[in-house]
């Protein structure tokens, strides 16, 4: 079972960033999969183009509990120019690079899907 | 005898191996696995029978013609339909019910009126009865449950009092198994002055089934969850409303005269079976029907009551399953789902994979459904007639690695 993992496993029982940002300042956007009944809403404050501080809320499986804890590590003093353009893709493949079953990919890309409506293109 | 070991013999997929470990398919809900059977006579179909139906006057159409009415006698009989007429091809349950929901929905649902479904309702008995509704301003009320995931009987007089059009239920809930009373539920239905449609998706691969004795008005299944192939599902309905409901889909087959600018529609079935039938398939769905009647439909329902009260019993030791619906296996067929506490029902999916074990996790397509029992996915065994103590026990000890991999 390589996807369970110490190190997701980890990020699943102790989610890093977790919580809420406010001020005008802050970007905000969510997303879920309605199949499986995961859902979550990622807050950056950018300062400047770059991200200065990152928190997420939501709940769901391990595999995107663990996804957005790692994605909201990797954001950390990025700026939104580099982010911009990477794809969906690219950033689960940088900021959490895990590999999953077809089925489960869902889970996998939901934190990046969210972080890439909330920055845009 | 019915002997699941002598059955499984007949099911090439399920010597198969999944992640190095024998398969233990336990997602029969979702869809069934097919015996050589079915797959022989699929292929031996179009071997040597494949031609168009109702068209011409050559041999190999004749005799494709010959087998889509031999699976439409086989299906009638089956069901205990009282006309082969009244027995229409469809796709699956869904179209089947969409079927009605447009053709039925078109001609009789006005302003206002009401649809009533439950809240354990399968997607697909709920999505078309609110598009007919949005369609033509009518409402869709739906009865709740009680804590043990029966029809709340209660709710059930209640709404008939809104003096519904038609209601839809489920015979067997795809997710907490329960068996509705169906009859029971019919006849007031009728005292109200409602349609029934039954959906009958989750009990016709398990029990014996007859439609006349229920007393509904429309019936519907799918072939591929009773051992039958993709692609074939079944709308049984009454021979005077049928008759009586504008087509569905139109142009070809279902047709009597065409004219430039109207046309006249075929006597039933034809009218709703517009377009070139899946043949192959009612050929396969036909071999189906051969290999249940063979085994019983008494000896497959007893089998089924014997699996049902093993899973329960066997998940009711794991401390950390909270089986859904009720705990009394003479209620229920086919399934058990469960939750298990602290790990999401995709990871406990992904781990019994890992075993070889094919569950099915999340919604099961009844998100109202866990919405309303505030869980937001489950794991679902369910099972068939090649399904085996063992497979449930395999199922008990891979709960052990998930139990391990998450330390809970």
């Amino acid at each position: 079972m390589d996807i369970y993992r110490e190190e997701v496993l980890d990020h699943y029982k102790t989610p890093r960033n977790q919580g809420k940002l406010v001020g005008d300042d802050v970007l905000t956007a969510s997303g879920a999969n309605s199949s499986c009944g995961d859902s979550i809403k990622v807050y950056l404050r950018v300062t400047e183009g770059k991200i200065d501080e990152v928190r997420w809320e939501g709940s769901g499986c391990a595999i995107s509990t663990a996804a957005a804890s790692k994605l909201s590590q990797y954001l950390q003093g990025k700026t939104v120019k580099a982010l911009t353009k990477m794809s969906e893709d690219e950033l689960t493949r940088e900021a959490i690079g895990l590999k999953v079953n077809p089925g489960r990919l869902k889970c996998l890309m939901l934190p990046a899907t969210v972080v890439r409506k909330l920055l845009g293109n | 005898m019915f002997d699941p070991q002598l059955i499984r013999k007949d099911f090439p997929i399920l010597s198969r191996e999944v992640n190095g470990k024998p398969l233990v398919y336990l997602d029969s809900a979702a869809t069934s696995q097919k015996p050589r059977q079915v797959l022989d006579a699929e292929r031996e179909y179009y071997e040597h029978q494949n031609a168009n139906v109702h068209r011409g006057a050559h041999t190999l159409g004749d005799e494709s013609t010959h087998l889509l009415d031999v699976a439409r006698e086989k299906v009638q009989l089956f069901i205990v339909a009282p006309r082969k007429e009244e027995i229409i091809f469809v796709r699956n349950t869904t179209e089947a019910i969409n079927l009605v929901a447009y053709s039925w929905g078109s001609g009789y649902l006005a302003k206002d009126d009401v649809v009533v479904t439950t809240v354990m309702e399968h997607h697909s008995n709920m999505v078309p009865w609110q598009s007919a509704a949005e369609r033509r301003g009518a409402k869709v009320e739906v009865v709740g449950l009680t804590e043990s995931g029966q029809i709340d009987m209660k709710d059930y007089r209640k709404k008939l009092e809104l003096k519904p059009k038609l209601v839809a239920f489920a015979h067997v809930s795809n997710t907490l198994g329960t068996v509705n009373p169906v009859a029971e539920m019919t006849k007031l239905a009728h005292k109200a002055g409602a349609l029934v449609l039954v959906d009958g998706a989750q009990a016709v691969p398990h029990m014996p089934v007859n439609v006349a004795a229920l007393g509904c008005d429309f019936y519907v299944f799918s072939g591929h969850k009773m051992l039958g192939p993709m692609g074939v599902g079944v709308l049984w309905g009454r021979k005077e409303l049928l008759e009586a409901m504008p087509p569905f889909l139109t142009g070809g087959g279902m047709i009597d005269e065409v004219y430039p600018d109207h046309a006249t529609w075929a006597a039933l079935p034809d009218k709703f079976e517009a377009g070139t039938p899946n043949v192959a398939g009612a050929v396969g769905f036909t071999s189906a029907i051969d290999y249940l009647e063979k085994l019983s439909m008494k000896d497959v329902w007893e089998h089924d009551r014997e699996l049902v009260a093993y899973a329960l019993q066997r998940l009711s030791t794991v401390p950390e399953v909270k089986i859904l619906g009720i705990r009394d296996s003479e209620m229920r067929s086919g399934s058990v789902a469960f939750v298990y506490s602290g790990v999401h029902a995709h990871d406990v999916a992904t781990i019994l994979d890992s075993e070889g074990i094919a569950v099915r996790s999340g919604h099961h397509c009844t998100m109202p459904l866990h919405s309303s029992m505030g869980v937001a996915a489950s794991v679902r065994a369910s099972f068939s007639v090649y399904t085996t103590k063992d497979d449930i026990d395999a199922l008990i000890t891979a709960l052990e690695k998930v139990k391990k991999v998450f330390n809970t």
